[in-house]
């Protein structure tokens, strides 16, 4: 059995978003993926599931190149977002990431008010033509990420006085405010309840229809509820990629088998 | 019995204590599992016990003793031989030099116990006595002043015969008691914890009188001086013109003059400090590599461990002579603003060289301190790192490094030892930074190093002065306190 299979023999070539050859991460001395091979489509919700430590965070961080900022983080192999390499010399990161967005693990709202927030990203960008603009950019936004009858009468007040699970969907809006094509999720709900975790997928299950999105998850039910795809990851290898239904009822790979049914992790 | 040998004794005694209670602790029981505390708690225990309250009572007779014996000596001093409570001390101070040279002299072998007991003036010349041990006195001394110093050596004696007594019997009390109660059963650690906390609380207590030492110091000092001069005159005058006594005339003590030097010397300190400190902060915190940070924060630090004087000398011989020549008369500029190397600008740029480090090392500990989720989030969304930094970065720390320069802003007001060589000593109030002017802090030092009586307002002003900038460093401190508490909050 190999540890890797071909991404592209069991994904249809229609609308790849992200195409990734041979990814290899470093950090210093020890590899943390090894040659992964996966085609992320557009408009699915793809999720990466695996036990701690296999690498799924770090490959999401590849795909905006948040790993730059881990200055002993090395990347090899080959990238590709709508077929262009996004570790060429020439591409800039920080275009990069206004095309593919992040949300965190844990909620990280700046410490300044809830519209100030969502203008931060279509602000520094250049979105917005005048004022009124700006109001329609955050409006569409914090409705986009059902957030927008909750606090609409208090944008002015600081976001971070807002609960955990608003926190993580004002989070998610201000992603989509910078209207980017891919969401990358990194364990969007881990600090969430199960009520706010409900509302976070919902939000989840809407954004698929304009967005490429990518969650990390621990959570397989979460997995099998939300993503069209699933990869599973274990010890920095991609072993197994495939449509969601088919991996959690019918894996191939023995180890898959073994992390669903909760025999490894 | 001296003091340091008493205090080797009841530390024997403690050392004592430790191995015997620990050892009884653990004879007391078949197997030291069953002991309430771990033997060495035992140990601490009766240690603490001889050693705390015996070194108490030492310290505390060692203060009260010669207070007491001043008190029953001077009586013997005849009422008619001082005019006031003044030269009475004198007297006094005369009295314990001669005691003091009688106890060198016995020492020394140059005079026998009973002789120093029963020396009288008619017979021998003290003054010449004593001197050839080494001890020189004043004037020849006086028959009353001899039996008071004799009286006060043959008090001194008794007084610390009783007290080695005392305090070896306290110690070995407390060595006994504590001895008898060990026990397993006993909690010991319970007392050694207790112990532990009166400790701290002593040591904090200690910080919190001194401060209150200092205000109380400063607070009678002033009180007498506003009794001389008017406060009203003090805060409003315009003009700073002491007249020292012999000169005569009244003197002109208004501190706007020199309020005014020490708020324009600060406010260009800050404005080359806050800028220069700030930016370095955010490269060292946000865009160096571990290697350069680790070789350039040092190296920053170094400046805040410069002495101030040396900065004086700085300002005095390098940075004062380069302005003029190029602002001075014939300078780069030709405009001759400045008259001298001493102005307000000298000492400002100097104090501000010295206040980098102080807002950058500040910034930088702030700065670190804002959660890697801020950077995440707002690279996440596309921002570049000046954009990070000025909009996210910047504004979540702003409430601390608002208080970090206001913390430097109050070491400004209170240096000293910069504006005494780089300001000036002229007390002006004008707008040009060119001209010497001189501050609150350089006025308190010629005040009190000049040769005026110190009961003179021209000496006493100093106090006042000192308490004004007191009271605003507080009121800084305090400000910038309060704010940094409420950036706390906004983590939580």
């Amino acid at each position: 059995m190999k540890d890797n299979l071909e991404g592209r023999k069991l994904v249809d070539q229609m609308d790849v978003k992200f195409k990734a050859r041979d990814v290899q991460v470093f950090y210093g001395e020890s590899q943390a993926i090894k040659d992964v091979n996966v085609d992320i489509l557009d408009k699915t919700v793809t999720a990466f599931i695996g036990p701690s430590g296999c690498g799924k965070t770090t490959f999401l961080r590849c795909l905006n190149r948040m790993n730059d900022t881990i200055p002993i983080c090395r990347v090899e192999g080959d990238i590709r977002l709508d077929d262009e390499d996004i570790y060429a010399p020439e591409v800039d990161p920080v275009q990069l990431r206004a095309r593919v967005g992040m949300v965190f693990q844990k909620p990280n709202p700046f410490p300044k008010s809830i519209y100030d927030n969502i203008a931060y990203g279509p602000r520094i960008h250049g979105l917005a033509r005048n004022k009124s603009d700006l109001d329609d950019i955050v409006e569409d936004s914090l409705r986009r990420g059902a957030l927008w009858d909750e606090v609409k009468d208090r944008l002015g007040e600081p976001g971070t006085g807002l609960s955990g699970g608003q926190q993580q969907r004002l989070c998610i809006a201000r992603a989509v405010a910078t209207a980017p094509e891919v969401l990358l999720m990194d364990e969007p709900c881990s600090a969430l309840d199960p009520i706010a975790t409900a509302q976070v997928e919902e939000l989840i299950d809407e954004l698929k229809q304009n967005f490429s999105v990518v969650i990390v998850t621990h959570s397989m039910q979460q997995a099998a509820r939300v993503s069209q795809k699933t990869a599973f990851f274990h010890l920095g290898n991609l072993v197994e990629y495939g449509d969601t239904d088919h991996i959690f009822t019918n894996p191939v790979d023995p180890r898959t088998e073994s992390y669903i049914t909760g025999r490894i992790g | 019995m001296s003091p340091l040998w008493l205090l080797i004794i009841i530390l024997v005694l403690a050392i004592a204590g430790f191995v015997l209670g620990r050892a009884r602790a653990l004879a007391s029981v078949d197997d030291h599992r069953e002991l309430h505390s771990r033997p060495t708690y035992y140990g601490i225990n009766v240690a603490m016990l001889a050693f705390v309250p015996a070194a108490l009572v030492l310290g505390a007779w060692m203060l009260v003793q010669p207070l007491v014996i001043n008190v029953m000596v001077s009586g013997m001093i005849p009422e008619d031989s001082y005019a006031d409570a003044g030269a009475l001390s004198l007297i006094m101070s005369d009295v314990r030099r001669v005691a003091d040279g009688l106890d060198l002299a016995v020492s020394a072998g140059a005079m026998t116990e009973a002789e120093a007991g029963s020396i009288s003036t008619e017979e021998t010349d003290i003054r010449a006595r004593l001197g050839e041990v080494g001890v020189a006195l004043g004037s020849n001394v006086e028959p009353a002043v001899l039996a008071a110093a004799q009286r006060y050596r043959h008090l001194a004696k008794t007084g610390r015969a009783i007290m080695s007594g005392v305090v070896v019997l306290i110690a070995g009390a407390g060595f006994f008691i504590a001895y008898r109660q060990t026990n397993g059963q006993f909690r010991a650690r319970n007392r050694v914890e207790a112990g532990i906390l009166w400790l701290l609380i002593a040591a904090a207590t200690v910080a919190v009188l001194t401060t209150l030492g200092i205000f109380l110091s400063l607070l009678f000092n002033t009180i007498e001086f506003f009794r001389l001069y008017p406060a009203l005159d003090f805060f409003t005058r315009l003009e700073w013109a002491p007249s020292f006594s012999g000169r005569g005339g009244a003197s002109a003590l208004g501190i706007l003059p020199l309020l005014w030097g020490t708020f324009y010397i600060s406010l260009i300190a800050l404005l080359v400090a806050v800028p220069i400190g700030l930016f370095s902060a955010v490269y060292l915190s946000e865009y160096a590599s571990a290697t350069v940070r680790a070789v350039a924060k040092p190296l920053l630090e170094v400046l805040a461990g410069i002495p101030t004087i040396v900065y004086g000398l700085f300002a005095l011989l390098t940075v004062g002579p380069l302005l003029v020549s190029v602002f001075g008369e014939g300078g780069l500029l030709g405009v001759g603003w400045m008259q001298g190397g001493t102005a307000v600008m000298t000492a400002g740029l100097v104090m501000g060289i010295m206040l980098i480090p102080f807002v950058s090392s500040l910034s930088d500990d702030i700065i670190n301190a804002v959660p890697q989720a801020m950077r995440d989030g707002s690279y996440g969304l596309g921002a570049t790192q000046s954009e990070t930094v000025r909009k996210v970065i910047l504004p979540a720390a702003l409430p601390g490094i608002v208080g970090a320069i206001l913390l430097a802003a109050s070491r400004a007001i209170g240096e000293t030892m910069i504006v005494v060589l780089g300001a000036g000593a002229a007390a002006r109030m004008s707008l040009n930074p060119f001209e010497a002017m001189t501050t609150v802090t350089a006025k308190i030092v010629s005040q009190l190093t000049g040769d005026a009586d110190f009961a003179s307002p021209e000496a006493l002003v100093a106090f006042a002065l000192g308490m004004t900038l007191f009271v605003i460093t507080l009121g800084l401190n305090i400000l910038a306190l309060y704010i940094v508490r409420k950036y706390r909050e906004q983590y939580e």
